[in-house]
């Protein structure tokens, strides 16, 4: 009887909804008061100047001195060139690693799995001060290639701006290799193995089947893989200054301790500071959507 | 349906009352009792202040002072973002700050201070302290740590090199180099460290004949064209290429490479004492001269000043008992500089304070020398400059033209690509 009558406008269907709504209530206004409340805040900061709290808007002028700025030229040049030699590395040697140890006769796998993944879960400030001494030019790096006869000088990893680079790339590789090895061998135990019966019945070889059928099943997760890997190395900062202090000169300052040394070591400067944040998230998006295309699925 | 109602409308209750509440929290009590100091430093500057606490508590037992230790970057950190919130909750009652530093703190937080102009005088202290701790003509700051120069000098290794302490006396940085390679051929050993990364070596030497990266308004750049940062870089790179530099790369490397006898002097602020002193088995083998001059630039003299610090009121609940705190330690009180030079070794700038028993002492790790007194003869004589607002964003550009410099590239077109970024940068 009580179906018969329209009580309201607003029907079971709406009130369905709203409960919903009701449940996730929280942790929607959190988000908005902590995620896009500072980023809204964030980004009308962009468009002010001043030290401090004077502050006043000045239109699109941080925007433009971006591009004259030849320390956030360098900054991003150095920024892109880990990306473009650390991230396909770290892929490859990540990927590389998850198929060795997805052998199903491999023994001490767990511990293996462990001992790679262990890394990941040290703390980012004192593995870069063990890293600092390994590669100290009187340190154990140098000491081991000195004894193996590799070199024949102690190597400047740390004063010598190419040496530095190189320093900062193999300690991120170090440390987050195994976190995205974790996301292919989880990838890789999704591969029915039947995929691989049949082509090893069909005498493909080990290597056929890893780039005819490991690669291209893996595609989500490898696309998945370097989008965060790239996030996570446009936003490079605690190896960089507990490392190298961005030194020799600026051979190794990356975006996001500029950004610091901007708030922080300068002159107090949020407006530009917040303006060189924002120029992270537009290549983020660029450099997201480029690899969307280039390796997403046309179908998603 | 009412009960999910209730805890949504709870929810937004929460979260309004969580941010309205900073603006209201302007209780305002100057006269509170109890007062926070933040520093860094435990062996100087908290030791400074442990015993300014000690001396004031006796005299007024009421007061309650905590004392917290900060990394310098962490202060600077959380000053800054403290104060850009617009709540001051949080913020200590004191603290300490960079001399190269204060007026970024001064200018851009013009509120946040208290003015001092009734507790202290600024005159009552040494002159080069006024730039950096007053504004608009007042005087915020209540200065501190001297930061004079000074050469330590080994010398065992100046012995074996021909040298005597006495043939380093009022020399210019040509005459410096010219011991430092005889010392280098004698010895093996080099003559002093530098981090390529920290330029403080040629702010000393600039600041030594009265000039600075920014010319006396603090904000213009001051590169091309200076005379004395341009005779400062030549003698920086004649050091490197005399081959009497061993370069390190961080603090720790740079303690060491005195303390372990690889180096033959240390050009650097008096704070250095303690940590020259904690290689006990070098006793009696150092010296302290007076800080080389630069040749060609006329006002040069032979003291400088690195690195040192102030201390700061800020217009919080407590700000009255935190001046008088001030007022009767560091602004006055002889006996507890005395105290300080002789259980830490710290050279304050309260001109009143800089004569005495505890200066007079000799120091058998210095060979008997009276280097506290030398000390405070060279902090009279510190050249006033501005430091201004950019000291580190203009020393950033610097150390990557420095090492062009290194490699050869040209003097005068590395001061004019740096005044050019420096321009381009600093707006």
């Amino acid at each position: 009887m009580k179906a018969a009558q329209p009580q309201s406008k607003f029907g079971p269907r709406f009130k369905a909804g709203l409960t919903g709504w009701l449940f996730i209530a929280i942790a929607v206004l959190m988000i908005c008061a902590f995620y896009f409340y500072p980023m809204i805040q964030a980004l009308i900061l962009s468009f002010q100047t001043g030290t401090g709290s004077n502050l006043k808007f000045n239109g699109i002028d941080n925007y433009a001195r971006l591009f004259t700025d030849d320390m956030f030229l360098t900054a991003v040049k150095n920024t892109f060139i880990y990306l473009i030699f650390q991230v396909p590395l770290m892929v490859v040697l990540a990927l590389f690693i998850s198929v060795l140890l997805n052998n199903p006769r491999l023994r001490f796998k767990g511990f293996f799995r462990t001992a790679i993944f262990l890394p990941c879960i040290t703390s980012l400030v004192a593995y870069s001060v063990v890293f600092k001494y390994l590669f100290s030019s009187d340190g154990l790096v140098n000491a081991l290639l000195l004894k193996l006869h590799l070199i024949g000088a102690p190597i400047e990893w740390i004063a010598d701006p190419f040496w530095a680079k190189v320093t900062i790339i193999i300690a991120i590789t170090w440390r987050w290799t195994g976190y995205n090895m974790i996301f292919y061998l989880s990838g890789l135990q999704n591969i029915d193995n039947s995929i691989y019966e049949a082509a090893r019945i069909d005498g493909a070889s080990a290597i056929r089947q890893f780039f005819s059928i490991t690669i291209p099943m893996l595609k989500p997760i490898i696309l998945f893989t370097s989008i965060t890997s790239t996030i996570g190395t446009l936003q490079l900062f605690d190896e960089v200054v507990n490392i190298t202090k961005g030194g020799p000169g600026n051979a190794t300052t990356s975006i996001s301790q500029y950004i610091y040394n901007l708030s922080f070591k300068y002159s107090a400067d949020f407006g530009y500071a917040a303006t060189v944040s924002y120029s992270i998230v537009i290549m983020i998006i660029i450099l997201a959507f480029i690899q969307f295309r280039v390796a997403g699925d046309r179908n998603e | 349906m009412k009960k999910m109602m209730f805890l949504l409308l709870a929810t937004v209750f929460m979260l309004s009352a969580c941010s309205s509440n900073s603006g209201s929290g302007a209780s305002s009590d100057p006269a509170k009792k109890e007062i926070t100091v933040w520093a860094w430093d435990p062996n100087f500057n908290i030791a400074a202040l442990n015993l300014a606490k000690e001396r004031y508590m006796a005299k007024h037992p009421d007061v309650k002072i905590n004392i917290v230790e900060n990394a310098q970057a962490d202060i600077v950190q959380k000053l800054n973002t403290g104060l850009n919130s617009g709540t001051t909750k949080g913020l200590p009652n004191i603290v300490l700050i960079e001399d190269y530093r204060s007026q970024n703190f001064l200018q851009a937080y013009p509120d946040a201070f208290r003015d001092m102009s009734d507790s202290i005088k600024g005159t009552d202290f040494a002159d080069y302290k006024a730039g950096p701790t007053s504004y608009n003509g007042k005087q915020y700051g209540v200065p501190f740590d001297s930061g004079v120069t000074g050469m330590y000098v080994r010398t065992d290794y100046l012995k074996e090199a021909g040298y005597t302490p006495e043939d380093m006396q009022d020399i210019d940085w040509d005459k410096f180099i010219e011991i430092g390679k005889a010392v280098k051929a004698k010895t093996g050993k080099d003559m002093l460290t530098q981090d390529p990364n920290d330029l403080g070596l040629i702010r000393a030497m600039i600041q030594s004949a009265g000039s600075w990266y920014l010319k006396e308004d603090g904000k213009t750049p001051n590169i091309a064209g200076n005379a004395a940062l341009k005779e400062a870089m030549e003698n920086y790179k004649a050091m490197f290429d005399a081959n009497i530099v061993k370069t390190n790369s961080d603090w720790s490397q740079f303690l060491a490479a005195f303390n372990s006898g690889a180096v033959a002097s240390v050009p650097t602020g008096n704070w250095i004492t303690p940590s020259i002193k904690a290689e006990a088995s070098q006793s009696g083998k150092w010296a302290v001269v007076p800080f080389p001059k630069l040749k060609d630039t006329p006002n040069s003299v032979h003291a400088s000043n690195i690195g040192g610090s102030s201390w700061y009121v800020m217009n919080v609940d407590g700000q009255d008992t935190a001046a008088d705190f001030m007022k009767e330690t560091f602004g006055s009180d002889k006996e507890l500089y005395q105290d300080m030079l002789n259980k830490i070794g710290i050279i304050g700038t309260l001109k009143s304070a800089s004569s005495g028993s505890a200066y007079d002492k000799a120091d058998e790790f210095f060979g008997g020398q009276k280097i506290y007194a030398d000390f405070a003869k060279w902090t009279t004589e510190v050249p006033n400059v501005n430091y201004g607002l950019h000291t580190y964003a203009i020393e950033d550009i610097m150390t990557v033209e420095v090492q062009n410099y290194l490699a050869g590239k040209d003097i005068d077109s590395v001061l004019n690509d740096v005044q050019a970024q420096a321009e381009a940068q600093l707006k």
